[in-house]
């Protein structure tokens, strides 16, 4: 009879452990796929910022038709963009093109010194910090997930579920470089 | 002293603030256990339980509640979308690396720096900074601040200060209930046992060294929780010397003369109050031993 109460006992705890790992294993999961999905929400912000920072820019140095183009052109293909390698590649295109803009304003104090630029400047600033931090949050849910499905027992019920490690958020290796400096 | 990690004292911190929860448990298992063993008078037991409801609902209450008071109380106002625009975005960038709803953001007028986080869990925060944090505080450094606040409100610390004050308030109250019981009864039932001298002398010591034992634990969860938040605000900025830059700042800056009370200071990234029961008594950790394993991570 005991032996049936000892069986019993095994049966049940192995149960409750399987429960909080497939539980588990679904939540770091998911706390992955909104992690993701966050970058992509500051990435629409600063999309969004280009038309009225192109109107204020505008309204000291209109000659500067290139430099408009340029960000227009990057902002439609963000929207047209279907496939997350297009995205990226827009995304690219836009952080190409407000540097540029950037440095152009570089050359019209009077922009520069008008509240509305400033505040284009600070909020743009912290667009590119968020879009840094969301990033990095990414990069730990990442290595929770991935910690947690390839660390033992994890694996085994991972195994089953059939769930692979995500990857990293990585730069590419050109944006390694230390830029240099020159005055 | 040798380079340390930020996850490592995430751990420590963790696990031995725990370890002093349960040390306060037993403390409070040991005084129920003897209280009963000597003599329980059929009021003692009513007072017991009634108390005993009036602390978790008065904690209860503080919990929910707690943080619209101390923003009243500290004169704070809530932060100026265009003035504090910088502030405001950092804010919410933390946030979003912490995984956390993101917390309202308030200025207090003071000139000392410091800064607090309060709300009963992430989806109902306040964070709030001195104008003296604002002016005197470069970028990283404020950023920095910001971080250890967030992680405050990241690892439930608010919470977890109200379930040991509950803990806290129940073996004061318990003890001081047997004293008086004690003083009254003059031993109650006990007299048929054969150690109830002993058990009544231990009782008494217990009684009275209990409560002033315990909030000495208390006092060390509350620095423990305080380097916990240094070194979560670090995975959250991976840039330890900015806090550690403004934790300079605090040492050479502060005069310690912001109008709080004693009771909620433990909430402020550093000590508002500088009273003589700081030594001894202190809810933060030393400054210097703070800025010491922040620069080594």
């Amino acid at each position: 009879m005991a032996i049936l109460w000892i069986f019993l006992g095994v049966v049940v705890l192995f149960v409750l452990i399987l429960v909080y790992y497939i539980n588990k294993i679904i939540g770091v999961h998911n706390r992955v796929k909104n992690a993701w999905a966050q970058i992509d929400v500051q990435l629409k912000k600063r999309a969004d910022l280009v038309p009225n920072l192109i109107e204020t820019v505008k309204g000291y140095a209109k000659h500067e038709r290139e430099v408009f183009e340029n960000v227009t052109k990057a902002r439609s293909a963000i929207l047209s963009a279907q496939t997350v390698q297009q995205k990226a590649e827009a995304n690219n295109m836009l952080t190409g093109a407000l540097k540029s803009l950037f440095a152009v304003a570089e050359g019209y104090p009077e922009l520069k010194a008008s509240e509305n630029f400033k505040l284009f400047q600070e909020q743009l600033d912290g667009i590119e910090s968020k879009i840094a931090y969301a990033r990095q949050f990414y990069n730990d849910a990442v290595l929770e997930y991935n910690n947690t499905i390839q660390m033992v027992p994890g694996r085994f019920f991972a195994g089953i579920m059939g769930k692979t490690p995500e990857q990293f958020f990585e730069i590419e290796e050109a944006e390694r470089a230390v830029p240099k400096v020159k005055f | 002293m040798g380079r340390t990690s930020f996850y490592s004292e995430i751990g420590r911190n963790k696990r031995n603030s725990v370890l002093l929860v349960v040390a306060i448990l037993l403390i409070l298992l040991v005084l129920v256990y003897i209280i009963s063993e000597i003599f329980l008078p059929e009021y003692a037991l009513m007072l017991l339980i009634f108390v005993g409801i009036f602390v978790i609902v008065d904690a209860y209450m503080s919990y929910k509640h707690g943080d619209k008071i101390i923003l009243k109380a500290t004169n704070a106002k809530p932060a100026d979308p265009v003035k504090h625009a910088y502030y405001l975005n950092t804010v919410e960038g933390l946030a979003l690396a912490a995984g956390l709803p993101v917390p309202k953001a308030y200025v207090l007028p003071d000139k000392d720096i410091n800064a607090f986080a309060t709300g009963r869990d992430p989806e109902h925060a306040s964070i709030a900074v001195t104008q003296g944090a604002l002016d005197k505080l470069n970028r990283q450094e404020l950023e920095g601040v910001i971080a250890h606040e967030m992680s405050h409100i990241g690892n439930h610390d608010i919470r977890f200060f109200t379930l040991i004050a509950v803990f806290v308030g129940l073996v004061a109250i318990l003890s001081h209930i047997f004293l008086r019981s004690l003083l009254y009864s003059g031993g109650g039932n006990s007299g048929n046992r054969d150690d109830a001298g002993l058990l009544i002398i231990a009782g008494l010591i217990l009684a009275i060294i209990a409560p002033i034992v315990v909030r000495l634990v208390q006092l060390s969860i509350s620095r423990k929780r305080e380097y916990l938040a240094d070194a979560t605000g670090v995975k959250l900025t991976r840039y330890p010397p900015g806090l550690a830059g403004a934790l300079e700042k605090i040492k050479k800056y502060n005069q310690g003369r912001m109008n709080v009370s004693e009771a909620v200071s433990h909430l402020f990234i550093s000590d508002p109050k500088n009273t003589f029961m700081d030594n001894i008594f202190a809810t933060h950790p030393p400054i210097d031993r703070r800025i010491e394993k922040l620069r080594s991570m």
